[in-house]
């Protein structure tokens, strides 16, 4: 037993370091042949111009333009405010449908339903939303007809970017109920029972020990959740054509235009948008580090 | 200890997947043989036969109710025996061009042959050696202005902007551009797409600066129009679709006549809509057709274009409410069906800009766009 | 006991989340689903009448779900060998591995899908040589196929890679491995009769994900000329009123029915909170 704790523990020495790392080589083969080589154009494009010639003003231009620095903003707005937002209302639903109490079947349904609606989106969506919340929207008129509030007078829009997260959580917070269900299983009945038994009131059991045992896989879903909004393109082109500028969409105008466009600009964007999660990660990880003490 | 087991089961079930995938994918339909047919003297024949013998061919960004491009492509399908293999019908200009690009190695049913895309791409593509020249039988009867003097790109349909209108909701029908801005199209009317990147909402912008004192050098008026619009709160961010006329959000669309109409004729009557080809800033916008310089399939690809410069193929386009480009050929010669004429909407008048005149307005309203409209959401500090 | 008379009580604010989240996941699909009802006030499903009358509905949508759980099943023991190996030898690459399963986000899958066309479309020669090993991937079914699954693959490891860690985050990886060795197994027979078992309710959550993706998938799909589902939809609806909304909402239910297939296959939804 010793012996093979031993072999467990040892991360190698210089000699067998290179080994352990095989175990990681299939993982690391598919994302190169897959996913770096395809991308890499990414990388080379975004320093030609539409002549092909070496430049940088594409990167430059990341930080000169005014609306790339604004769609920069606003993606990360976006991306913040659905991934907290969507976070908590789906780590919530998650509780209700796991801890909360509720019958067995209803956690089937809402895995289930979570799995299609975490991937409904783009076109779609936004039709579903505008047939609900639009102005002709059924809820609108139900509201109007039957209880006598005009929401769009009352100065909602659907076509704004409150109305832009609103349609966003639909897909977020399904994601975040589906990482959030299994993790909440992992929370051991008998460290309820202990703390009861110590005296601990409901709310002492969530802030002292579920919480702090959640909170890795919380922050986890959450960057994901991040990166689910980050990465979003067609939802918010249907829905608001592109007014709002977030970077996705003036991506997608430089790239996939009807009108000559630069598409160095819109690789280099893309390579900007690479920088942001890299920087998410790393912030991400720091507090996954301090986090994870608890669990240690 | 590797798991050099678990590396040989991957590799096994990979092969197993893909050859279970090879046996349940839906087969592929053979061509029948090559008719035996006049003397080879006959071209068209020859073309034919050649065709045949590639048995397929490979479109992009063509949807099916576009033009009536469903029933072309049906009865070249059914007249040929070639099968035809429809890449994204959803892709822009931009997306037909970057495929032939990633495509040039590739002899394999994701390289487009044929493509159909925006006027000023036209000319750029040939620049860039992504086209190659081939000039119909029908050639002569193009127009000259419509299509490149070597044969690399020629004109295929154009159509006039026009306002499709859901008449359920909204009964009171605007008849020109100046109409729009009456308050009483508060929240109702909206583009077809973003104008910095779809030809359909340049062109928007671009025909509204015809009706507003513009001209096809002066695009400006158009920006400062819609500016008008957005600032009355008529116009909404929203990228108009049929689903979005149809439930009544939307009652008002910019957008081509033949788009217009084809949405009618889906209607089927609920809603009740009609189309308005405004009084003036009548704008015709045509598209291109071209053969890829790395056609897999460069025999169908030629047949193909003669099929839709025919007399037949024509009108089936304008069978989708589409004006050909031989339209003015054919009416000369008398070959249109009446019925498809008295269907066609009134469009004299219209003005085609050239290729100049377009790229410079579409460079204008590309970038001033966000400035004019003032409707980007500006993000908090 | 203590405990059990607390669990009597009726989870109150469990069932007021769960109907505000009903509600905001049902409006819309109603909303969706009684537009798609109001073509022709007499012939209520006019609209899904109109969508089935083409076979390439099943055929494209069959075709679908069958990439989808090819996309699972290599996803599966790609994945979760490697995030076992970090949990347990390697947290050094865990960095790493986090980063390149967060990139699919930003590259848009239109650079990714030219990016596989332009680089596996050329013949696979030795290098410096005119000996070629194979034909192109794109120039074969199978071959495509295998390009598909390898897009597909990129663009579900987000989900899959998150669920998987954060199922194994739960259990107890090193004891498990300790005894299990212990008692004399290997590596295979660790990762399929251990570790598998004990995350499997995460597994169904990355397999649910996956699988939602697959089938509604378009970009890749289109480009690469396979005859998928997504392409299938799209032709068809971009330019009507009713039928989009009415495929919109059958393929939300047979996806839907689909994922409950697929969690009846697996066994159910993993342990209950806290039961042993």
């Amino acid at each position: 037993m010793a012996q093979t704790a031993i072999q467990l523990k040892s991360s190698g020495t210089a000699t067998t370091n290179w080994r352990v790392w095989l175990g990681v080589a299939p993982f690391l083969l598919f994302a190169f042949l897959f996913l770096f080589l395809p991308s890499l154009r990414l990388f080379t494009a975004s320093f030609t111009d539409s002549d092909g010639n070496f430049t940088l003003s594409n990167i430059i231009q990341l930080f000169s333009e005014p609306f790339i620095v604004n769609a920069y903003k606003l993606s990360i707005q976006i991306s913040a405010v659905t991934a907290v937002g969507g976070g908590i209302l789906g780590f919530l639903m998650a509780y209700a449908v796991t801890v909360g109490g509720l019958p067995r079947s209803l956690r089937s349904v809402l895995i289930t339903f979570s799995g299609v609606a975490s991937n409904f989106a783009g076109v779609p969506l936004a039709f579903a939303f505008v047939a609900t919340l639009g102005r002709q929207g059924f809820i609108t008129h139900i509201l109007r007809d039957y209880l006598g509030v005009n929401i769009y007078d009352a100065g909602f829009n659907l076509y704004s970017f409150a109305g832009l997260s609103l349609v966003y959580m639909y897909f977020q917070f399904p994601l975040m109920v589906l990482i959030m269900a299994p993790a909440l299983d992992g929370l051991k009945r008998e460290w309820r029972e202990a703390a009861e038994n110590l005296g601990a009131t409901t709310t002492q059991y969530w802030l002292r020990v579920a919480l702090p045992v959640l909170l890795p896989s919380i922050l986890g879903a959450m960057i994901l959740l991040f990166g689910n909004a980050f990465g979003a393109y067609a939802t918010a082109y249907a829905l608001t054509g592109g007014r709002i500028g977030i970077v996705t969409i003036q991506i997608g105008a430089q790239i996939r235009g009807d009108v000559l466009y630069n598409p160095g600009l819109g690789y280099a964007m893309a390579i900007g948008m690479v920088v942001i999660m890299a920087v998410s990660l790393a912030g991400y990880s720091w507090l996954q580090a301090k986090t994870e003490r608890w669990l240690r | 200890m590797k798991p050099r087991k678990s590396l040989i089961n991957l590799f096994s079930l990979l092969l197993l997947v893909s050859i279970a995938l090879a046996a349940c994918a839906p087969a592929a339909t053979e061509a029948p043989p090559a008719a035996t047919d006049a003397p080879a003297s006959d071209p068209m024949a020859d073309l034919v036969a050649a065709a045949q013998a590639e048995g397929m061919l490979t479109t992009i960004a063509l949807p099916h109710d576009w033009c009536n491009y469903g029933e072309v492509i049906e009865t070249f399908k059914a007249k040929y025996g070639l099968e035809v293999n429809e890449l994204n019908p959803d892709a822009g200009s931009a997306d037909e061009i970057e495929a032939i690009k990633a495509n040039k190695d590739n002899t394999g049913p994701q390289a487009p042959d044929v493509i159909d895309v925006g006027f000023s791409f036209g000319e750029s593509s040939k620049a860039e050696g992504l086209i190659q020249p081939y000039k119909v039988s029908t050639w002569d009867s193009i127009p000259a202005d419509a299509k490149d003097p070597d044969g690399y790109w020629y004109g295929d349909y154009y159509g006039v902007l026009s306002f499709l209108v859901n008449t359920d909701v909204q009964p009171d029908v605007p008849q020109d551009w100046a109409d729009l801005l009456d308050p009483k199209y508060n929240g109702q009317i909206a583009l077809s797409g973003d104008p910095r990147a779809s030809n359909q909402a340049i062109q928007s912008v671009y025909a509204a600066a015809l009706a507003n004192g513009g001209s096809l050098d002066n695009a400006q008026p158009g920006l400062d129009f819609f500016a008008d619009l957005n600032a009355a709160g008529n116009l909404i961010p929203l990228i108009a679709n049929n689903g979005l006329v149809a439930t009544g959000e939307i009652p008002i669309r910019i957008t081509w006549d033949y788009n217009a109409l084809a949405a009618i004729d889906t209607f089927e009557g609920n809603p009740n809509a009609t189309v308005v080809v405004p009084a003036s800033g009548r704008f015709a916008g045509v598209y291109v057709q071209a053969i890829s310089a790395y056609a897999p399939h460069p025999n169908a690809a030629k047949l193909w274009m003669e099929f839709l410069y025919s007399d037949e193929g024509q009108t089936l386009w304008m069978k989708g409410y589409c004006h050909p480009i031989r339209e003015a050929d054919m009416r000369a010669r008398g070959v249109i069906p009446a019925d498809l004429l008295a269907k066609l909407p009134d469009v004299s008048g219209a003005v085609f800009p050239s290729l100049a005149q377009l790229n410079a307005a579409a460079e204008l309203i590309t970038t001033n766009w966000d400035a004019a409209v003032g409707a980007d959401v500006q993000a908090a500090p | 006991m203590n405990f059990w008379s607390r669990l009597r009580r009726f989870p109150l604010w469990s069932w007021i989340w769960f109907i505000i989240g009903g509600l905001y996941f049902v409006l819309p699909l109603l909303a969706t689903f009684e537009f798609s009802l109001s073509w022709d006030p007499e012939i209520p499903f006019k609209a899904y009448q109109r969508a089935f009358e083409d076979n390439d509905f099943w055929e494209t949508f069959i075709y679908s779900n069958i990439l989808a759980l090819a996309t699972i099943v290599v996803s599966i023991i790609l994945i979760v060998p490697t995030a076992y190996w970090i949990r347990l030898r390697l947290p050094e690459a865990r960095r790493l591995v986090e980063f390149i399963t967060l990139m699919p986000f930003v590259v848009p899958a239109i650079i990714l899908v030219f990016g596989l066309i332009r680089i596996y479309s050329s013949p696979f020669n030795i290098p410096f040589t005119d000996i070629r090993l194979m034909q192109p991937l794109t120039n074969f079914k199978a071959g495509t196929n295998i390009l598909i699954v390898a897009g597909y693959m990129v663009l579900a490891m987000p989900y899959m890679y998150r669920s998987v860690d954060t199922g194994m985050r739960t259990v107890d990886i090193r004891t498990l491995t300790e005894a299990a060795q212990s008692l004399g197994a290997n590596w295979y027979t660790i990762v399929t009769k251990i570790i598998l078992p004990n995350i499997r309710s995460a597994l169904l959550s990355g397999a649910l994900l996956t699988f939602a993706i697959v089938v509604g998938e378009v970009t890749l799909a289109s480009f690469l000329g396979v005859d998928a589902f997504g392409p299938y939809l799209f032709l068809l609806g971009q330019h009507r009123a009713y039928e989009p909304a009415a495929l919109s909402f059958v393929s939300f239910l047979l996806t839907w029915l689909a994922m409950g297939l697929i969690q009846l296959f697996t066994g159910g939804q993993g342990q209950a909170a806290g039961a042993h």
